[in-house]
């Protein structure tokens, strides 16, 4: 079986440099963006299976990604886990209703992440529309 | 004051009075403008109308005495100045008057033209500072808010780098450490986790004190979320050798409470009572109906602690109190857990108290509202004052299709939730509020006033219209089942109210039934094991 393809979106260098370390571990493919516009240029090269993003992004922040992604006919079947430092009282619901599977506010669990990571990667049902 | 478009607002019921204070004014500032009222409510439509630059004020009036007079007239303008003008020269009522905020109090008859003007001068200035000075104390309490919340949020991005890394180390993923370095990167991360729960404290806190701290309640077994908190303590209390037991009434009510945040409540005070009970001690959690009030469920935290003094008892929900005699006060946090306890209680509608002595360990107790069935069965299982002849629970389960979590899951099932609302007959059938199961799938029940052999047109309404529901097909699947509510132990004899709570006491029974049957869901439900003493967060 191939790898699957995360695509971890983040403006934090030195993150981005560990969730690669951490998702190669667990046998992901990954790319990266560190801002809004890089998110949806790797997202259609890249053809990731699953996108990790940010909220706070330089260059179209991650709302303005969401729904970028949502309105693109191959894109919007991509799982998004938001993983913010944002506080999920003010953006979780509205992360999700704009087409994220999950929220995570960081620090997040690792074993948690992985594990939503999992399972919105072993379905291949398409995307339900919200 | 010489500015034209001064308005001065006399209300004095005395002509003699009123000509009098005319006078005066006119002698000393020309140019006022002065409205005269004689009675309290025509003085409170005025200031209605519009808003004067100072009121003089007469405190007995036709329609008002006293302090009454000034209260009423503070509270519809409390903006505008306010000079009392008294017939008597009670010192008490004065300073009660300026303690209201009314800016000075003359006697009439002891003032002159200039007298008067000086006062009215004064009182336009005081206020106005006044104003300022409010303002000013809550924009720095807003700004203050604001700067705990962006702090909060800016220390977790390095929190997070920090954590990240540590964690990479301790799982092996950048080489092989030695036990020692493992321990200590253990260490490390004990530290990241308490410092990550701070953040999280310092930010609860902070909505506490703003009124922005939320509850969603919702209808749910409080036995299950304490069994829940007990196995994310079972290891913390191990790991100390501490006794966790645990003591649940026979039958705890459905209560009407959020299960994340009395979770969270459950949690804080176990994780206390562990820290603060030595090797050896126990910990107790119970949860009991009382005869006292049959309206609330108690939850009971008990140590064998130390105890608390009497002092500290009365301190320690306060925000940021801090146990003075605490032994290992260099980790004591920030003393915001139990103030943060206390308004999640309170927005519940509950009470949170602690019971201890010195040597003696501590209890704390607090209250959850027992979920009514029988207030909201009423209007539907009677009809003219008698009890209906049979019902049905109409059990609606949604259970998703994929494995994969959903992020509009819950909106399907808000949507599913409206639908089921319109297939029932408001009169004479009740869709249960939603009941707690946080997890994924998802059960609604309906009582309906109908028998079984009926039931069936309306089961088949239901289903219709919910497969109908757009995103259903293909996301859910959809089980309905109907049982009889059995109404043979109901006595023909007692009164419709008690003839209305068996009802409602035998489909609660109903219901916990169905909802404690799941032993596959509630295994999922639970959470894994966490790492070192790490905080537990919100399930998604």
């Amino acid at each position: 079986m191939t790898k699957h393809k995360i695509l971890v979106v983040d403006d934090d260098a030195d993150l981005v440099r560990a969730l690669r370390l951490r998702l190669r571990a667990n046998d992901f493919d990954i790319a990266t963006a560190g801002d809004g516009y890089a998110a949806i240029a790797a997202a259609q090269k890249e053809h990731p299976d699953l996108i990790i993003l940010d909220l706070g992004l330089p260059a179209g922040d991650g709302f303005v990604v969401l729904e970028r992604l949502q309105n693109n006919d191959t894109l919007s079947a991509v799982p998004v886990i938001v993983l913010s430092a944002r506080d999920p009282q003010a953006n979780e619901a509205r992360a999700l209703k704009a087409g994220a599977a999950a929220y995570f506010q960081k620090p997040a669990d690792n074993d948690e992440l992985l594990n939503v990571i999992q399972t919105s990667l072993m379905e291949t049902v398409v995307k339900l529309p919200s | 004051m010489n500015d034209p478009t001064t308005r001065v607002l006399l209300i004095e019921d005395n002509p003699g009075d009123v000509d009098l204070v005319r006078l005066r004014l006119v002698e000393s500032l020309p140019n006022l403008e002065v409205d005269c009222v004689q009675r309290l409510s025509d003085a409170l439509a005025s200031l209605e109308r519009e808003t004067p630059t100072l009121v003089l004020l007469d405190l007995n009036l036709p329609d008002s005495r006293g302090a009454e007079t000034f209260r009423r007239v503070r509270e519809k303008a409390p903006q505008v100045p306010v000079v009392v003008l008294s017939g008597q020269a009670d010192e008490a009522l004065a300073l009660k008057a300026v303690h209201q905020g009314v800016q000075d109090y003359l006697i009439k008859g002891d003032f002159s033209g200039k007298r008067l003007e000086q006062a009215m001068r004064y009182a336009i200035e005081r206020q106005s500072l006044a104003r300022s000075l409010d303002m000013s104390r809550k924009q720095q309490l807003e700004f203050k808010n604001q700067f705990l919340s962006h702090v909060s949020h800016e220390l977790r991005t390095p929190l997070t780098c920090i954590h990240q890394y540590v964690t990479l180390l301790l799982d092996g993923l950048a080489g092989p450490l030695a036990p020692e370095q493992g321990d200590h990167l253990k260490t490390v991360l004990k530290s990241v986790n308490q410092l990550h729960a701070m953040i999280r404290d310092l930010l609860e806190a902070t909505r506490a004190e703003s009124g922005k701290l939320r509850v969603e309640p919702r209808c749910i077994s409080l036995a299950k979320l304490v069994e829940q908190a007990y196995a994310m303590m079972k290891p913390t209390a191990h790991a100390k050798q501490v006794g966790l037991e645990l003591g649940l009434d026979q039958r705890i009510p459905l209560v009407y409470a959020d299960p994340d945040r009395i979770l969270e409540v459950l949690i804080n005070l176990m994780d206390n009572a562990i820290k603060f009970t030595p090797a050896d001690g126990a910990v107790t959690i119970k949860a009991c109906m009382q005869q006292t009030d049959p309206n609330v469920v108690y939850v009971s935290v008990c140590d064998t602690g130390r105890g608390i003094g009497p002092e500290a008892k009365s301190l320690i929900f306060e925000r940021l109190y801090q146990d003075p005699d605490s032994v290992d006060n260099n980790r004591s946090g920030l003393g915001l857990g139990l103030f943060i306890c206390r308004e999640l209680i309170r927005l519940h509608q509950g009470t949170i108290t602690v019971a201890s002595e010195v040597g003696q360990g501590s209890t704390f107790t607090f209250t959850v509202p027992v979920y009514s069935l029988a207030k909201l069965l009423l209007p539907v299982v009677t009809y003219r004052g008698a009890l209906r002849q049979a019902f049905v629970l109409v059990e609606v389960e949604l259970k998703p299709v994929s494995r994969r979590p959903m992020g509009n899951w819950k909106e399907i099932c808000e949507t599913c939730l409206e639908t089921l609302r319109r297939c029932v007959y408001l009169d004479k059938d009740l869709v249960l509020p939603p009941m707690g199961s946080s997890g994924t799938s998802e059960t609604f029940f309906v009582v309906a006033s109908t028998d079984m052999q009926r039931s069936g047109i309306m089961t088949t309404r239901i289903r219709e219209q919910l497969q109908r529901v757009a995103n259903l097909e293909g996301a859910a699947s959809l089980t309905i089942t109907t049982c009889p509510v059995d109404l043979s132990p109901i006595s023909p004899q007692s009164s419709v109210e008690q003839q209305v709570e068996q009802v409602a006491d035998c489909v609660s029974g109903m219901v916990l039934q169905r909802l404690g049957s799941e032993p596959g869901e509630q295994a999922r439900q639970k959470p894994k094991q966490q790492r070192n003493n790490e905080v537990p967060r919100r399930r998604k």
